[in-house]
């Protein structure tokens, strides 16, 4: 249950690689040795290992359209473990390199194998798999640091404090904990009375009225294609996953080519059942793989259209409220007659387009789950406050062009 | 100013252990962070950094068990004198310590230093009183106590007997830190009750014992058992390893109480611990219950509704092992089918990473059935309760990123395999099967639009999975045939993946044919294709494609016949000379003569080539067609294909002709060719040539003295000693060593190895103490034959014994090259000396003023040489006369610049290039031999005298007199 090396590189797509900081743990690397007997393949060296690390995870030779032991169709990369083929005197396959990787960071680690090695141990018999993960992702959130996009000082100053770190979190190879974000954990927290143990994971005293806050938040998802022969798809998450039976918005969008003119129609329709009163609500038309917009004659029967030129973009914002018939529409033309190209995409070729919808509603749920202020029971001796909140958040929903061909996308089609 | 120099050598040291101590030496290393550890000047943060290469390579660091022994010794002592208030740079000697004594094997030999370092750690443990209060201790004793676990760990049984002890602390923590001691506590009851298991006639009783620390009853093999157990590496694998593996068990009969309280304890506070090291604790639990049959799974029931329940990846993981271990012993039906229900909704959850999700999928592939029907042997099996249905929430979508997506398409492939999908009928199978297809269509569709080259690749993967499921479904298998032509003519440069999915196709499916019907149809398509928009690009993807078609013997060729005179004939200004294409042409040629068809296509075949020789604009190509012509006209059928077909076996060793027939064109033959072989074993070495002296050889003697034998006056040595150095103006003065050997096979070696040709040989340094070697070659090594001799010319930096790394490139009888590493050659101190360059008009006499200038030189405070590095020392030992005149004459013969007869006191002088002297004066006392040494490279002393030491200690062996030797050196500053 422990790892035997961890490594964390930073790139630019693919440029600039480099490993930012790397630790090996030499008596779990000691009890590798005598696990595996005469198949043992030690860790090599931080620049091998990142070699291999880049032309597994696709990056090396970038351009390169093909190479073989990168892009060869038997390469099983739909495991979350790699293979590194360590050549040289230590030859040999490392298995199984855990990576992890977000913007510019990957975090890799290589846990132990506590089995038999010949044959190969199935992934999910390794406890040390998922105590990797675990590592890694706390790792990952600690150095990219709040809204997941760090700055290079900040990033810098996170990684110089890793040493400090991994000796709470894994001094010797074992996960214990993933790093705290925010402050360190205070050690002068006055330890319970009595017999009662303090918590590992409840880091500091609250000092105010307790309050438990209970927020049920929806995510809706939806494809819908205008087309008999294809059933419209939705799906709701969070916290609780469950079935609608109606999608919250339902629209239709007609894409008609008329001579470097695009005839544009659609309707957007409101569910009776969902309440009308939106925090935002808004539908974007992109338009991949013509020239820029050149003249936009399009009209809607209810809020705001904005333009954007260079992007090739549409942006028409519903506002808090659908009008009292529940249903908005858009007519006109645009032309594509601009002086440059526009943005390419190989999904959206010709009349294969769609529209976009970003919105959210505060205090409703498409479940109709909600949690009762009332139920809620907690065993503690403070009295805490109960608050309760809902709402829905509209996530990848898509309208295709009905005119046009639409991809195949997404799993429900068979319920 | 130090902590800059030290961060950047840590991190140059951690970057490249290696290429780091080519500079130095690991001793050396080790040495200076000990000095810099123990120095007040330095900070506790440089010191905390000093400490990561010991945590990071101790077993680099410290290569013998004595130095891991001497060094621990050094780093607690350390640990006694730093302040309690440098809690982190405490806590990291305790891991550096634990890495050391581990590392080293000093643990599992059960060294003093790690006795006293145990106790130490125990000392820590059991010490809760906390002066401070700011709990600066607490961190300390949570590090101890994760160094004993660790320790345990690497050496199980190690705390067996410290059970009761570790259990009591545990209770009685009540600080965050109790997590610490629980962790600790159930790995040293783990592996005690596994040490029970395999003692005979262990049971309920000795269990009692072992958690009562009662010591007198537990059992006596103690020391024996948990000494086997470092050997045997079973105690340290996880026990939980599916429905195949067994479970060591011990007899207890059902009355294990004091067992059962104490589980019920730990599992009571595991809730407490974090998510990690719940999952940890709870793993080694399961696997003590697994162990003890006279404890029911049921203890663990508690748990479960929040283990069910959890978001936490490594909690579920650890209640599948559970699940596991004892089935339905613990996991009723109901609990099944919401395990596997949640692993399906976690597998797609959008708030999950995608390694988390890949990683539930593989759960679901390995999932812990309670009744399993496959006997589960590693391989991907789908749980019976995965219906089409709830599978369907992982259907794979173009939006997935690649991973996500294939693994969906995998795991879709089984579930609609295992529904049947033969025919066109409405059943779920064949419904979804039609949706990978057409979700297939989808990503060719992408790929066709201009998709990235991770979307190309991730297509060719899915076509493959596809394949490799259905290829038996014709309608799809053959419709993906016809698209991926279509798609090929469109983008050419996707010529290698299509050859890849051809090849790897045909290899997995080898009862399949689709690959060859893929490679027909690519045949048709480039042949049928209009030539009037053919790129040149495009033609040389073409003939990339045709060459692999012309593999395939059932394949006709009359349409790549066809093709090629098309491309050939038309005054096409395009292939007027390309040698790149032709090569291409060829290789499709080439191809074509070895195919068994070729009977009806000599006649278009034979135009085709004499066309190349003709007309084709490269002289190359034309000589190369106009080979080919000639094999293909003048040979009978039989013959070419012999000479041809030996090109295209693979690595065929026993290959004596391919030069001839595989140089014309590109094919595995040339590749096998320009490829260096790579041999693992060794094939020769080089061994020193017999010991001559080096440097000038003494023939001078009676040559005409141009100085007096005796009579060497100060003014006059001077002169000899500035006559001698003037010839150190030239650089390359003396400056080489050199070494000569002899190149021979090593034993049974195979007889394939036993002519070899063109041996070139190339050493690497080990350390940089010498300048780089040039490559060396042999023309030839023949097993009979008097081995070659090879003279190593080594110029030293600084002349210290080294090793030097050598490989060799060679060629065999067949023709093909090959790689092999021969064993290091070791340079021994002695094997650099050299008599004195001097001038070749001096005599004895000359040498002997030399001999007596430097002396005075070094012994005074003058002369020319830096004061600094210089010095004196002595080296006695008890030798007999005869035995010391043996020795003399044995070893320094070539050195020596007094006379043999003289035998008051020898005088030998070493010269070690580029620049240093080694001078001795050999003289007989009352007590013992004196060694009396002067150098002006005081770097040289430990080794001279290591060197004393051996030869004197074997002379002295040989002489059956065996006093101490003494070593006294002093050096001047």
């Amino acid at each position: 249950m422990s790892v035997r090396a961890l490594w964390i590189i930073s790139h630019e797509k693919g440029e600039n690689v480099s490993v930012r900081f790397s630790r090996r743990f030499a008596t779990v690397e000691h009890r590798a040795k005598s696990l595996a007997g005469s198949s043992y393949v030690a860790v090599p060296e931080e620049n091998t290992v990142l070699q291999l690390l880049l032309t597994e995870l696709g990056l090396s030779d970038s351009e390169k359209s093909y190479v073989a032991l990168r892009d060869d169709c038997l390469h099983r990369q739909r495991s979350p473990a790699m293979e590194l083929r360590v050549d040289g005197p230590g030859k040999g396959i490392l298995w199984p390199v855990l990576a992890i990787s977000q913007g510019p960071l990957i975090l890799a680690c290589l846990p132990l194998v506590d089995a038999p090695v010949e044959p190969r141990p199935p992934l999910a018999s390794l406890l040390s798999v998922s105590q990797g993960l675990t590592l890694l992702a706390g790792l990952q959130t600690f150095l990219l640091g709040p809204g997941g996009k760090p700055d290079s000082e900040g990033l810098a100053s996170r990684l110089a404090m890793l040493p400090a770190i991994l000796l709470q979190v894994c001094p010797l190879g074992s996960p214990l904990d993933v790093p705290i974000l925010g402050a360190p954990a205070t050690p002068t927290v006055p330890i319970p009375a009595g017999n009662q143990k303090q918590p590992v994971w409840k880091t500091g005293l609250h000092r105010g009225r307790a309050v438990v806050n209970v927020a049920l938040i929806e995510t809706v998802r939806s494809m819908q294609y205008g087309n008999r022969s294809r059933q419209d798809l939705w799906d709701v998450y969070g916290t609780v996953t469950c079935k609608v039976p109606v999608p919250p918005i339902l629209g239709s969008y007609r894409l008609k080519e008329e001579e470097n003119q695009l005839h544009v129609s659609v309707t957007l329709k409101l569910h009776e059942s969902v309440k009308n009163s939106f925090e935002y609500c808004e539908a974007h038309l992109p338009f991949f793989n013509r020239d820029q917009m050149g003249v936009v004659d399009v009209k809607v029967s209810s809020g705001q259209l904005d333009v954007s030129k260079e992007k090739n973009l549409l942006i028409w914002a519903m506002g808090q409220k659908f009008p009292k018939s529940r249903e908005v529409t858009m007519e006109g033309k645009i032309s594509f007659s601009g002086p440059t190209p526009g943005p390419t995409d190989s999904l959206c070729t010709e009349l294969t387009a769609y529209i976009k919808l970003y919105f959210k509603v505060p205090d409703m749920t498409l479940s109709g789950c909600s949690v009762d202020q009332h139920s809620v029971q907690v065993y503690s001796s403070a009295k805490p406050r109960i608050v309760t909140s809902r709402e829905l958040l509209s996530k990848e929903y898509f309208i295709w062009n009905s005119t046009g061909t639409a991809p195949v996308s997404s799993g429900q089609m068979m319920l | 100013m130090m902590a800059v120099n030290w961060a950047e050598r840590i991190s140059a040291f951690s970057r490249s252990p290696s290429r780091f101590l080519s500079g130095t030496t690991a001793e050396a290393f080790l040495a200076e962070l000990l000095r810099e550890l123990r120095d007040d000047r330095a900070t506790y943060s440089v010191k905390v950094l000093l400490l990561s290469p010991l945590c990071e390579h101790p077993a680099l660091l410290c290569p013998s068990d004595s130095v891991g022994e001497e060094t621990a010794l050094e780093l607690m002592s350390v640990f006694a004198q730093c302040p309690p208030k440098s809690v982190q740079f405490r806590c990291h000697l305790l891991l550096a310590l634990t890495s050391v004594l581990v590392c080293t094997s000093c643990v599992s030999g059960r060294s003093r230093a790690s006795q006293d370092f145990l106790d130490l750690l125990l000392q820590i443990a059991e010490d809760t009183i906390d002066l401070h209060g700011d709990g600066a201790a607490r961190s300390v004793r949570a590090t101890a106590c994760d160094c004993l676990r660790e320790l345990e760990a690497c050496s199980p049984g190690l705390l067996s007997q410290r059970l009761e002890l570790l259990g009591g602390l545990r209770q009685r923590e009540a600080s965050r830190i109790h997590q610490a001691y629980a962790a600790l506590h159930t790995l040293v009851l783990r592996n005690a009750v596994y040490q029970l298991t395999q003692q005979t006639g262990a049971g309920a009783e000795h269990l009692k014992a072992l958690l009562g620390g009662n010591t007198s009853v537990a059992w006596e093999a103690e020391q024996d058992c948990s000494l086997m157990n470092d050997k045997d590496s079973a105690i340290l694998s996880s026990l939980i390893l599916g429905p195949m593996g067994t479970v060591p068990t011990l007899q207890t009969g059902p009355d294990c109480k004091e067992l059962r309280s104490v589980l019920s304890s730990l599992l009571e506070d595991s809730y407490l611990l974090t998510p990690l090291c719940q999952a940890a604790l709870l793993h080694r639990l399961t696997e003590v219950v697994s162990m003890v049959p006279g404890v029911p799974p049921a203890v663990f029931r508690a748990q479960l509704l929040r283990l069910l329940g959890t978001s936490e990846v490594c909690l579920l993981h650890t209640t599948l092992l559970m699940k596991c271990a004892f089935t339905d012993s613990l996991f009723s039906a109901e609990d099944e089918a919401f395990i596997l229900k949640r692993l399906v909704v976690l597998s797609q959850h959008p708030l999950l990473s995608t390694p988390e999700k890949l990683f539930y999928m593989d759960c679901i592939l390995h999932f812990p059935e309670n009744r399993p029907i496959s006997c589960g042997d590693g391989d991907e099996t789908l749980p019976v309760l995965l219906t089409p249905r709830l599978a369907s929430a992982l259907v794979p979508t173009v939006f997935n990123d690649s991973a996500t997506m294939l693994a969906r398409f995998n795991l879709l492939s089984l579930v609609y395999l295992e529904e049947g999908v033969e025919g066109e009928g409405e059943g779920e199978g064949s419904r979804g099967l039609a949706y990978l297809y057409e979700h297939l269509t989808s990503l060719l569709d992408i790929v066709q639009s201009g998709g990235s080259r991770e979307i190309i690749v991730t297509f060719f993967r899915a076509a493959f999975l596809f394949l490799f499921y259905f290829c038996q479904v014709e309608r799809y298998s053959s419709g993906l045939t016809e698209k991926l032509c279509k798609l090929y003519l469109c983008h050419t440069y996707l010529a290698p993946h299509l050859i890849n999915l051809a090849d790897q196709t045909q290899d997995r499916l080898t009862e399949s044919s689709w690959a060859v019907e893929l490679l027909k149809a690519l045949q048709v398509v480039i042949t049928k294709a209009p030539l009037a928009q053919l790129t040149l690009q495009d033609l040389s993807q073409h003939l990339k494609m045709l060459t692999r078609v012309a593999e395939e013997g059932e394949i006709p060729q009359t349409n790549t016949l066809n093709f090629l005179s098309s491309i050939i004939t038309p005054s096409s200004s395009s292939l007027s000379g390309d040698w790149r294409l032709g090569n291409s042409l060829l290789g499709v040629c080439r191809r074509l003569l070895v195919h068994p068809s070729l009977d009806s296509l000599l006649l278009p075949l034979a135009d085709i080539l004499q066309h190349l020789t003709c007309h084709y604009g490269n002289t190359d190509i034309q000589d190369h067609a106009r080979l080919y012509y000639t094999l293909l006209t003048t040979l009978s059928r039989e013959k070419l294909a012999g000479v041809l077909a030996q090109g295209l076996t693979e690595g065929g060793r026993q290959v004596k002709k391919r030069s001839l027939s595989s140089i014309m064109a590109e094919g595995e033959g040339l590749t096998s060719m320009l490829t260096i072989h790579r041999v693992e074993k060794a094939i020769f070495r080089l061994i020193e040539a017999g010991c001559e002296p080096r440097g000038e050889p003494q023939t001078e003697k009676g040559s005409d003295l141009t100085l007096n034998e005796t009579e060497s006056s100060p003014g006059e040595a001077n002169v000899v000693l500035e006559t001698y150095r003037a010839q150190f103006e030239d650089p390359n003065f003396a400056s080489e060593v050199i070494l000569d050997y002899q190149l021979t096979h090593m034993e049974a070696i195979d007889p394939h190895f036993s002519q070899l040709f063109s041996v070139r040989l190339h050493f690497n340094l080990t350390d940089n103490h010498y300048e780089e070697l040039s490559d060396i070659s042999v023309p030839c090594l023949f097993r009979e034959r008097q081995p070659p001799k090879v003279r190593l010319r080594l110029k030293p930096r600084r002349p210290y014994p080294t090793t030097l790394h050598a490989s060799a490139i060679f060629t065999t009888q067949d023709g093909l090259s090959w790689h092999t590493v021969l064993p290091d050659i070791h340079v021994a101190f002695q094997q650099a000396f050299m008599s004195p360059p001097a001038p070749p008009a001096w005599g004895r006499g000359g040498k002997q003023c030399l001999f007596e200038g430097l002396w005075d030189e070094i012994s005074s405070e003058g002369g020319l040489n830096d004061p600094a590095d210089c010095a004196t020392s002595l080296f006695c030992c008890q030798l007999k006369e005869a035995a010391l005149i043996a020795l003399v004459e044995k070893h320094f013969l070539p050195y020596l610049i007094s006379d043999l007869s003289d035998e008051e006191e020898f005088k030998v002088l070493f010269f070690l290039p580029p620049l240093s002297h080694i001078l001795l004066k050999i003289r007989t006392e009352e007590d013992a031999v004196h060694f009396n040494i002067a150098t002006d490279n005081w770097q040289l002393l430990p080794h001279i005298s290591s060197y004393l030491l051996t030869i004197t200690r074997y002379r002295k062996m040989l002489m059956a007199n065996c006093d101490a030797s003494l070593l006294v050196f002093k050096k001047r500053s």
